[in-house]
């Protein structure tokens, strides 16, 4: 009479028992994933920490006998690796700064303007997302190389300066959801459209300016093509250094040197993620028409 | 088609925006209306003007010079009409190359899409440092081609790698990963290593999904799995329409077999192994190591129409499929 409401403590200790193994298998599999997505870049690192010996031993080396914290500073000296992050960092900051102005500016005008075309434009600013950028960038290098702009930084500022669609889109929808009557106080005080931008937009809209940035240096630090493509060996990225002058007098590779300034490379922009890493992942979402 | 599909749910929180368009368009004061127009071309101009000079310039001229045996060194270069699109069609190596990037994006762009949706039905479980896991799951999206491809060369090189260590370790022969015939894993490896990119997207779609339609189907008794294909996948489907589109362009595009070949610069290109041998490391061997800047510029026309055939194939397979959760009264 009395255990007709609750089952019986077997039953109960039976569930309690799967419930338990549910879990257990759940974090392990997260766990096992999870290490297998940072093993490549752990051996990375581990192998900068090894000797030239240790990485060429077969079978495999899988610890350093002495942790060879050295190739970390011999990094920095064989190659002029501050002044590959300088010319990285400039025309990451340069490009990703007039990128997101001229996005958020562009952004404003299908936002909150409209004129005849409007819909056809957009159509297009869409569409051009899904062009492939590799389609374009060999015949613009040859433009670039005709009009004297290869081993300059004019190419970033020109991409900086005509917008990035899919920023635009970003800014678009977030521009689009601000109410209306912000401008139209402004407009009827005798404001024009450029201040309203300046003055009562862009200060309200510092989470996707900064998302904005941070994708757009992302792109930029990473980028290997375009830097290999447009600039010389003194003036090219870290990219394209890190993939391409670890040479020894005879032209042999030394790994050790190379994985060592690759995770000096990687880590400024793991380190730039983790930080702003709501924005980033706030501006990823919405590119996925949320 | 497409594009009004996609406009129609980007206006979504657009409503505000279209309330006042049709409001303006009301008022007496044409003036007024005037100056919006001439706002909004002022304010896109920087755009436009970009997109016909650093797009549609550098596409027309491939063009142009598709129709060329132009080289970049020899002054006598001529136009040959179609000549050279009639030999890439004549050539195997470029179907070759074709065939291996299709199969490269209907593989990779799949099961990265299958990964990517499994982290996030996973991580959107209750699990205890779910922020930690979604962290580090996605971290690997954001390292950088060259440091990705570094990492999995290292990881996977024939002597000291760790994937080989793995394998001898519990008995079986070493591989010679990157090289032929398995180098083809290994690109694919890099691939799915960044699926939190698609997970993290999922992510944001799956907690948009009403919490009341699972607990409904729940009640009905339907199980987890039929939950998963009958309310999830539809009300995430404009989300891995997107993810195909993209990824698939990113397939087509990546330069990663050059990043893995032996030599990772442009003159390495004759060194990656046939295996990854892609469209798009036909086009560059073609432009860097032999300069026919003509010849190359078909090639990439060809591969830009095929883009635009694909894609549009993609849009009008879904159109029935996909569902757009788009409130009606919004779009008024």
């Amino acid at each position: 009479m009395t255990a007709t409401s609750l089952p019986p403590k077997s039953l109960r200790n039976d569930l309690r028992v799967r419930v338990r193994t549910r879990r257990l298998v759940l974090y392990t599999v997260l766990v096992s994933v999870t290490g297998l997505f940072l093993g490549p870049f752990g051996w990375l690192v581990l192998s900068g920490l090894k000797t030239q010996g240790e990485l060429a031993a077969s079978p495999v080396h899988w610890l350093p006998d002495v942790f060879q914290w050295h190739n970390f500073a011999d990094a920095f000296t064989q190659i002029d690796f501050l002044g590959y992050a300088r010319n990285s960092l400039i025309i990451s900051l340069l490009y990703a700064t007039l990128v997101t102005v001229s996005s958020a500016w562009v952004g404003f005008g299908f936002a909150r303007l409209d004129a005849p075309g409007k819909k056809v434009l957009f159509g297009v600013l869409l569409g051009s997302m899904m062009l492939p950028q590799m389609v374009t960038l060999l015949p613009t290098y040859l433009i670039f190389a005709k009009v004297g702009m290869v081993d300059t930084y004019w190419p970033w500022v020109l991409w900086g300066l005509s917008a990035a669609p899919y920023l635009v889109f970003l800014f678009r929808q977030f521009f689009a959801g601000m109410p209306r009557e912000l401008e139209e106080a402004a407009i009827v005080d005798g404001c024009g459209y450029t201040s309203v931008f300046w003055r009562i937009f862009l200060p309200q809209s510092w989470s996707v300016l900064s998302a904005s940035f941070i994708i757009s240096f992302t792109w930029t630090w990473g980028d290997y093509i375009a830097p290999q493509l447009l600039l010389s060996t003194d003036r090219t990225t870290l990219a394209v250094a890190v993939m391409t002058t670890y040479v020894n007098e005879g032209g042999a590779p030394v790994p050790q040197l190379q994985a060592a300034a690759s995770v000096m490379y990687v880590v400024p922009i793991l380190l730039l993620f983790l930080v702003a890493q709501r924005g980033f992942v706030a501006g990823m979402s919405t590119s996925g028409l949320k | 088609m497409t594009v009004d599909q996609i406009s129609s749910v980007a206006d979504r929180p657009g409503a505000a925006a279209s309330a006042g368009r049709a409001q303006a368009a009301g008022r007496p004061r044409t003036s007024m209306t005037a100056r919006r127009h001439r706002a909004f071309y002022m304010f896109t101009s920087p755009w436009i003007i970009g997109f016909l000079l650093l797009t549609i310039t550098p596409m027309a001229y491939a063009l142009w010079l598709s129709f060329t045996t132009f080289d970049g060194i020899s002054p006598h270069w001529r136009y040959v009409g179609l000549g050279n699109y009639r030999e890439l069609l004549n050539d195997p190596v470029t179907w070759d190359a074709l065939g291996r990037a299709g199969l490269f994006a209907v593989t990779s762009v799949p099961l990265s899409i299958i990964a990517g949706l499994a982290l996030a039905v996973l991580i959107n479980r209750p699990v205890k440092a779910r922020g930690l896991f979604r962290t580090l799951l996605y971290l690997p999206a954001v390292v950088p081609p060259v440091g990705a491809g570094l990492a999995f060369k290292s990881l996977f090189d024939p002597n000291s790698g760790a994937a080989n260590g793995v394998l001898t370790f519990f008995g079986f022969d070493a591989v010679g990963w990157l090289g032929d015939p398995y180098a083809r894993y290994v690109l694919l490896m890099t691939v799915l290593w960044t699926a939190g990119n698609v997970m993290i997207i999922s992510l944001a779609g799956l907690q948009d999904v009403p919490r009341e339609l699972h607990e409904a189907a729940r009640i009905d008794g339907a199980s987890a799995w039929r939950t998963f294909r009958s309310i999830t996948v539809p009300l995430l489907s404009p989300v891995l329409l997107f993810q195909t589109v993209t990824g698939m362009i990113a397939s087509v595009q990546t330069i990663m077999p050059l990043l893995l070949a032996p030599l990772g610069d442009t003159s390495g290109i004759t060194t990656v192994p046939q295996s990854n041998y892609l469209y798009m490391m036909h086009v560059f061997a073609q432009y860097f190591a032999l300069g026919r800047y003509g010849y190359a510029s078909a090639l990439l026309w060809v591969l830009f129409v095929l883009i635009l055939i694909a894609t549009g194939l993609i849009f009008k397979f879904t159109s029935g499929v996909v569902f757009y959760n788009v409130d009606p009264e919004a779009k008024k």
